[in-house]
């Protein structure tokens, strides 16, 4: 597989899983940006020990964790007004900016979970991103989905 | 509890913004040069310092072993404390294709390295610069009168207790004020994996 066409496959993926870690569009741009730089200068170097998507999604997720290196993350409840939802109903429209605010409160490793799965990640390669049991990311997706749901439901969902 | 929201579906309706490939190569080159600059800068101040030592040494002939042995001590000491700047690309590196558990270990033995190498560097830098100040004076204080040679002496043992107790720990606690910030942090990451 040549660079291009893993960033024309992968974009979008690592874009989201971005958006998911840091819920701030040009962050998360940035974010997906430095992985593939580091993509394009490791690809020679890589042997195929995994999969190609597992080793992408490896260098999206640590590429994500050591950004806290270069600023320090906004406390949540530092949050600028136009990050919060005004709004206590959820709306068709805003659904993925309240299921983002909600990630966005998670810790954050359950963070980058959250972001595989709902990005159609088998959870055996999860597993492999993370570096947990199967079993391990079983529980905590499903322990990260009753949050989320809980959440939408006090807010009208 | 009922999980039954289709949390895919919402999370597929996001926008996606998009990047030219262009702009990225851009970025990938952008900062090749940027680490090669700083790798080459940090050589270059090593290398002028060398030299001017190697020229004192040069135009003024020192006599005494004391001299010469100050003047390496003080190149020693320069090469010291840029060693860093050199191995932390090279020796120090971590595999950002590995999973996150390994990489967290990683970026945390990352730091506990450099932690204790800015600390130990930084007093050997000191101790090799003041010794070498000393003795390369010595061949010179030793040419005044007594008074003169007593208070070159009291001056230059004075710098160096200021550069010792006051200037050396300020330094290190400065630098490892935020390495220890991150070491904790990514402790916190790593406990978040064990949970």
């Amino acid at each position: 597989m040549d660079f291009e066409e893993i960033y024309k496959t992968y974009w979008q993926k690592v874009y989201r899983l971005c958006m998911g870690y840091v819920n701030h569009t040009d962050q998360a741009k940035d974010l997906a940006q430095e992985t593939f730089v580091k993509v394009w200068r490791q690809l020679p170097n890589f042997r195929g020990e995994s999969a190609i998507g597992t080793w992408i999604f490896r260098i999206t997720t640590n590429t994500c964790l050591r950004q806290i290196q270069k600023e320090k993350r906004m406390p949540k409840s530092e949050l600028p007004p136009h990050m919060k939802l005004e709004t206590s109903e959820v709306t068709i429209e805003n659904h993925i900016q309240f299921l983002h605010q909600c990630i966005s409160e998670l810790k954050e490793i359950d963070r980058i979970i959250i972001s595989l799965e709902l990005e159609d990640i088998d959870q055996k390669e999860i597993a492999k991103i993370v570096g947990i049991s199967e079993g391990n990311v079983r529980v905590k997706i499903h322990r990260i989905k009753e949050k989320l749901t809980k959440k939408f439901k006090e807010n009208g969902y | 509890m009922d999980t039954n929201i289709d949390f895919k579906k919402i999370w597929n309706t996001q926008e996606v913004q998009k990047l030219e490939i262009a702009d990225l190569y851009k970025k990938a080159d952008r900062l090749k040069r940027y680490k090669r600059y700083q790798l080459m800068g940090a050589n270059a101040i090593l290398l002028i310092t060398s030299c001017i030592i190697g020229g004192i040494w040069y135009r003024y002939q020192p006599e005494y072993v004391t001299t010469k042995i100050g003047l390496v001590l003080a190149i020693l000491a320069m090469i010291i404390f840029l060693i860093p700047y050199n191995r932390w690309i090279s020796l120090l590196k971590t595999n950002e294709g590995d999973n996150n558990k390994t990489y967290l270990r990683q970026l945390m033995q990352l730091k506990q390295k450099q932690i204790f190498q800015q600390k130990w560097m930084l007093s050997i830098y000191f101790v090799m610069l003041s010794l070498g100040i000393a003795l390369y004076l010595f061949e010179y204080v030793s040419k005044m009168t007594g008074f003169w040679g007593i208070v070159v002496y009291t001056a230059t043992l004075l710098w160096i207790g200021i550069n010792w107790w006051y200037l050396r720990p300020r330094v290190i606690k400065k630098q490892n004020a935020k390495l220890d910030e991150l070491l904790q942090k990514f402790e916190e990451l790593n406990n978040q994996i064990q949970e």
